[in-house]
Formats: structure tokens, C-alpha cells, sequence
């Protein structure tokens, strides 16, 4: 009853929800286009969840950079392509059981992080910290970005 | 709210991207699928590094880098897809080892 009368907790949730449903719709949906948009959906609810954590700027940046260009091409892409068998259900039981296990380790091991984010990120520190003591790591995501658009003008042109 | 809670999230979001990755065989699908796997691991690390605010900014920072990558990184595999799927007409991953030298 707690949880629900603070509003930050509700949001927690629902946007957690969000996450979560649009996972499980990514990997079962019939159709690849729609699970191309529930990618998008993730996005989403993870920013929000960025958010809360304290990183707004970074939940800018991954509305504007991940989905409003990544999970845009793929939905783009995936209009002209078909839909391929699965794996057997024997494979498939084996599949639920890891997937089930790993969670439940995860989950014990991040029990121990009790205690609450109490940062907000300064878009200062953080453009301070990428041009002095990441800037080397800045050129090469600029350039793979920039990779990324000759392949797209490529594929457009249907030079493969 | 506890920081364990958004990391529960991640452990979820990550063994629904294990999962797919497992039962699938449409090379988007997968993708799609380790998208998933991305999107938990941003969220575990972002989790993390909130906790202490000396690490941060430095955690933005490396979500910053690694969104970055991962886009370029969709689009080298969507690339392989589209070509595997015009020589082909499949996407099926078993179908990749015909691709072989």
C-alpha cells in the first residue's frame, strides 16, 4: 500500500511493466515488423526507468540515438524480409529452464544492492568526462556511426 | 526506491533476451532478441553505477559510448540480413554456413 502511494514507485512499475510485456511480445509476436515496434516500446519504458535512476540526459540520448534511429532502421529493414522456422519445442523447454535459472541467480546476486540511488547526472561532468578522459572512445562511435550511415545509403542504393 | 528493484528488472529483461536468442532461428529475431539482452545490461549498469555518485558520470559516460556502438552495430547485422536475405530468400541462421569462404 506504501509502494503505490508514492508516485515515483508507480511509475517505477508501470514502466517496468511496460519493459517487461514489451520483451516477451519482442520474442513471441507472430509478426517481425510488430516486434520491431515493441523493440521501440522497450526503449521507452527504459528510458523512463533511466530517468528515475537519475539520468535524464542519458534517457534523452537513448530515445533520440537508440530508438528514434537504431530500432527505426530495423523496423524500416524488416518490411521486406519473411519470417524463418523456429527451433524445436524439445530445445525450446531446455531454452525456458536456462533462461529461468540465470534470472533467478541474477536476482540473488542483486539482492544485495539495497541501498537507493540518490544521483542526478550533471550534463557538464558528463560532456567533461567524455571530451577529456573518454574522447578516444567518442571518435570511434562517431565513426562506427558514420559506418553505419555508408551502409545505409548502400542498401538503398542496392549496391550489395 | 531500492536499487535492487531496477536490477530484478534487468535479471528479467535479460533472461527473456537469453530466451529468444535460444529459441529462435530468424537472424532479426535474434537480433531483436539481443537488443533485449543491450537494453538489460544498460539498465544494470546505469542501477550500478547511480549508487555511487564518484561513478556516475562515469557510467553515463560508457551508456553514452554504448548506445553509440549498438546503433552501428544494428546496422552492420541488419546489412548481413538484407544481403543473406536477397542471395538466399531466407533467414535462417543455419542457412549462413553455406556463406562460408
Amino acid at each position: 500500500m506504501s509502494l503505490l502511494s508514492d508516485p515515483l514507485s508507480v511509475v517505477f512499475i508501470l514502466s517496468s511493466l511496460m519493459s517487461v510485456v514489451a520483451a516477451v511480445l519482442i520474442v513471441h509476436h507472430k509478426s517481425i515488423v510488430y516486434s520491431a515496434f515493441f523493440l521501440s516500446i522497450l526503449g521507452v519504458g527504459n528510458a523512463i526507468l533511466f530517468t528515475l535512476l537519475g539520468f535524464p540526459i542519458i534517457a534523452l540520448f537513448h530515445l533520440s540515438v537508440y530508438v528514434g534511429a537504431a530500432v527505426t532502421f530495423i523496423l524500416f529493414s524488416v518490411v521486406m524480409l519473411k519470417e524463418a522456422p523456429v527451433v524445436e519445442p524439445p530445445v525450446k523447454a531446455l531454452a525456458v529452464i536456462a533462461a529461468g535459472v540465470l534470472a533467478l541467480i541474477m536476482m540473488k546476486i542483486f539482492s544485495v544492492f539495497t541501498a537507493e540511488p540518490s544521483f542526478f547526472l550533471n550534463y557538464r561532468d558528463l560532456t567533461a568526462l567524455l571530451v577529456t578522459k573518454y574522447w578516444f572512445a567518442l571518435i570511434v562511435a562517431a565513426i562506427a556511426l558514420v559506418t553505419t550511415l555508408i551502409e545505409a545509403i548502400t542498401l538503398a542504393r542496392r549496391e550489395v | 526506491m531500492e536499487a535492487a528493484w531496477f536490477l530484478f528488472v534487468s535479471s528479467i529483461l535479460f533472461a527473456i533476451g537469453i530466451y529468444g536468442l535460444l529459441t529462435r532461428r530468424n537472424m532479426i529475431r535474434m537480433l531483436l532478441s539481443a537488443e533485449i539482452i543491450f537494453n538489460a545490461a544498460l539498465l544494470a549498469f546505469l542501477s550500478l553505477a547511480s549508487l555511487d555518485a564518484g561513478y556516475g558520470p562515469v557510467g553515463g559516460a560508457i551508456v553514452v559510448i554504448a548506445i553509440s556502438l549498438s546503433a552501428a552495430e544494428v546496422g552492420v547485422i541488419v546489412s548481413i540480413a538484407i544481403m543473406m536475405f536477397r542471395m538466399r530468400r531466407a533467414l535462417d541462421v543455419y542457412e549462413l554456413k553455406k556463406f562460408r569462404g
